[in-house]
């Protein structure tokens, strides 16, 4: 399986929000991160076939997919940013209207619908209106939705939010089962939910995929540039303005500062074990300011 | 669930709808019932007019018709010449009433033998003012002309009619009136353009446009689904007011009389070149609303496809009905200059009695084409374009 983006452009007014986007993605589980209006729901909705670049192309194993139509969507299962419902829909009415407008078999439908509510735990809840849902609630019975029909192409944007930690690892395990021979692309602001499963982290701002490596790469990247720092509260302000900060921990009456810097920091600073995080903080905020400076 | 049975519940089965067909059921049946209640007093005076009207009904009779004359004139030295003044203020008196009929059945036959006034824009009608015409086209040697060819069809068509005859059709007159006037259009099609507007537009509004535009079936089959639901929503809110209407127009006085009379017994058909029978008409006059109803119900369904909002593209679809009321409402001199533009406007497609009440023809391309067939035409016409817009639209959309 491959899915190819080829020097993909698009533009909303005078802003131009995907700048020339070349990819090209496989089986597994590709993380998307990137700060706001870095351009990734633009790009999922490509990838989705709800949005059309100006220009480029997408094939999929060769075959452009807006050429394909309902083919191509065929394989798709997308959970969007916003999750909308109809008023007097239940999660049942949701799910069973899913899978018409997928092209379903009514006892096939049946029985995923059966299996996908025990998997994200909304089996009790599913002759509810969608509208009395929590907003965890309503982000599993999307991402059951998204499930439905078994796309071999999952495209899941900000499939996280709103739900709770438990619920999070429940849902990576989910997906972590999911990937297999199957291409998942997980957009979100969440980084602990793709250093986990994604074996490919594409990392993207203002319209540009910058990076595309592994979890392990980007930790390895940033040996040697996550410090720890013990400073008085008081220095803690001052500091803040200078330095990329990704923790700060109060300890024996004095704060452990965790900072991204290529350099050692003044003052004792020891080296701390990075993580995908420092990564992110340090791509999109050390080095811009760094840049700018 | 099929798709079509989940777009029919999200546009029709659902609470707030099935709310609105209750009030409008309601309002329909109120319609119904007082307009037939204000036409004649009590149910007495109904049955008195039935029976006084036996005696009146079948071919004209010269003596019936000089002293129905007689009452008249003494009722319009009362209360004017005004048809509803007149009605208005009779209303109790069976007899008065039936006698300003025959006295307008007269002057109906009148128009049959001599014809409408040379000042008159209406088509030409009757059969002294036919043969004058195309007597003229034949001095003037135009026997080939698509005129002489129209002229000589009505004559002769006007001369199978025969004689207009008189028959109590009181009753039928109200639900024609129900079925066919200006009223019609607002109480059933600006809220058929309330049912109809969230078709596509709600997809919008409400964000369901991702999950849809990104399925296997959201570019297509959903349209067809989609188009499915809004006819049967469209038949749905016709029959309502149709059945509505009919029920209560007649159960009052629990009387169909008049329905086998032929329809140039009625006032505003006096002039219809069709050979029907009342029951006929009402038949041909519903299939007609729901087919008009179906193709406005298409027009809303292809704004709805381009709008973002229900309330848009309400606005917007009851803003292309007001302009067609409108400029039919016009004087003679504009809608002549107008032409088709009202002559296939809704305001005037959707009435029965525009297309069923006279013989209106249309020269296309050296032949004479009836109004109803252009109508279907033309209103098939504007179906097509409608679900080939929403078919193309639907299949390029994004979010």
């Amino acid at each position: 399986m491959e899915l190819n983006f080829e020097n993909i452009t698009k533009s909303y007014k005078n802003k131009q929000v995907l700048k020339g986007i070349s990819l090209t993605m496989g089986t597994g589980v590709y993380g998307l991160l990137g700060p706001n209006g870095a351009g990734k729901t633009t790009m999922i909705r490509i990838m989705a076939d709800v949005l059309r670049p100006e220009k480029g192309s997408v094939t999929y194993n060769g075959n452009d997919i807006y050429a394909a139509g309902d083919e191509y969507r065929a394989n798709i299962g997308y959970l969007p940013q916003d999750v909308s419902f109809y008023d007097d829909f239940t999660g049942r009415d949701y799910l069973e209207y899913s899978a018409a407008l997928k092209g379903m078999e009514k006892k096939r439908a049946k029985e995923r619908i059966g299996e996908l509510a025990r998997s994200v735990g909304l089996s009790d809840d599913l002759n509810k209106k969608c509208t009395a849902y929590s907003g965890g609630m309503q982000r599993r019975l999307g991402i059951a939705q998204a499930l439905l029909d078994d796309p071999k192409i999952l495209i899941l944007d900000e499939p996280t939010s709103g739900l709770d930690p438990y619920e999070r690892i429940k849902f990576r395990n989910i997906i972590s089962a999911y990937a297999k021979d199957r291409l998942v692309l997980l957009s979100t602001h969440i980084v602990s939910d793709v250093e986990q499963i994604a074996a490919q982290i594409m990392m993207m701002e203002h319209g540009i995929i910058q990076h595309v490596k592994t979890c392990e790469e980007y930790i390895r990247m940033m040996e040697g540039r996550v410090w720890l720092v013990n400073m008085p509260a008081e220095q803690l302000v001052d500091y803040q303005n200078r330095a990329v900060i990704s923790n700060v921990r109060a300890k024996d009456g004095c704060m452990v500062v965790r900072v991204i810097e290529d350099a050692k920091p003044d003052g004792g600073a020891v080296q701390a074990v990075p993580t995908l995080e420092d990564a992110y903080l340090y791509l999109f905020n050390y080095l811009p300011e760094k840049n700018g400076r | 669930m099929s798709l079509f049975r989940f777009e029919l519940r999200k546009l029709l089965l659902n609470k707030k709808t099935l709310f609105l067909l209750i009030c409008l059921l309601i309002l329909y049946s109120v319609v119904g019932l007082t307009s037939t209640m204000f036409l004649i007093g009590g149910n007495d005076s109904y049955r008195a007019y039935e029976e006084a009207a036996t005696d009146w009904e079948g071919t004209f009779d010269s003596e019936k018709a000089a002293e129905a004359e007689k009452i008249y004139k003494e009722v319009s030295a009362r209360y004017g010449t005004d048809a509803r003044m007149i009605a208005r203020s009779v209303k109790d008196q069976p007899e008065i009433i039936l006698a300003v009929n025959y006295h307008a059945y007269a002057e109906r036959v009148d128009e049959y033998w001599i014809g409408t006034p040379p000042e008159s824009t209406d088509e030409p009608y009757g059969i002294a003012l036919l043969q004058d015409k195309i007597a003229e086209l034949e001095r003037r040697g135009q026997r080939n002309s698509l005129e002489y060819r129209e002229f000589s069809a009505s004559l002769q068509r006007l001369e199978e009619l025969g004689e207009p005859q008189f028959a109590n059709t009181l009753l039928w007159e109200n639900l024609f009136n129900n079925w066919g006037e200006h009223m019609m259009q607002f109480l059933l099609f600006v809220p058929l353009t309330f049912v109809i507007a969230p078709v596509f537009a709600m997809e919008r509004s409400c964000g369901m446009d991702n999950l849809i535009l990104s399925s296997r079936n959201g570019r297509r089959k959903i349209v067809t689904a989609k188009l499915l639901s809004v006819l049967v929503a469209s038949t749905v809110v016709v029959m309502l007011y149709l059945t509505a209407t009919f029920i209560f127009g007649f159960l009052p006085h629990g009387s169909f009389h008049g329905w086998d009379a032929a329809i140039q017994s009625i006032p505003t058909y006096a002039q219809s070149m069709f050979q029907f029978k009342v029951w006929q008409l009402a038949a041909i006059g519903a299939a007609w609303l729901i087919f008009t109803g179906a193709v406005y119900s298409l027009i809303i369904c292809f704004i709805s496809s381009r709008m973002k909002s229900r309330i848009g593209t309400a606005g917007v679809s009851l803003a292309v009905l007001f302009v067609n009321v409108a400029l039919a409402a016009m004087g003679d001199t504009v809608t002549q200059r107008l032409g088709a533009l009202v002559d296939f406007g809704l305001a005037n497609v959707t009435m029965i009695k525009e297309v069923f009440g006279g013989y209106k023809a249309f020269n296309v391309f050296g032949m004479s084409v009836g109004y109803p067939v252009m109508a279907i035409f033309i209103l098939g016409i504007f179906a097509i374009l409608a679900v080939w817009g929403i078919y193309r639209g639907q299949k390029n959309r994004t979010v």
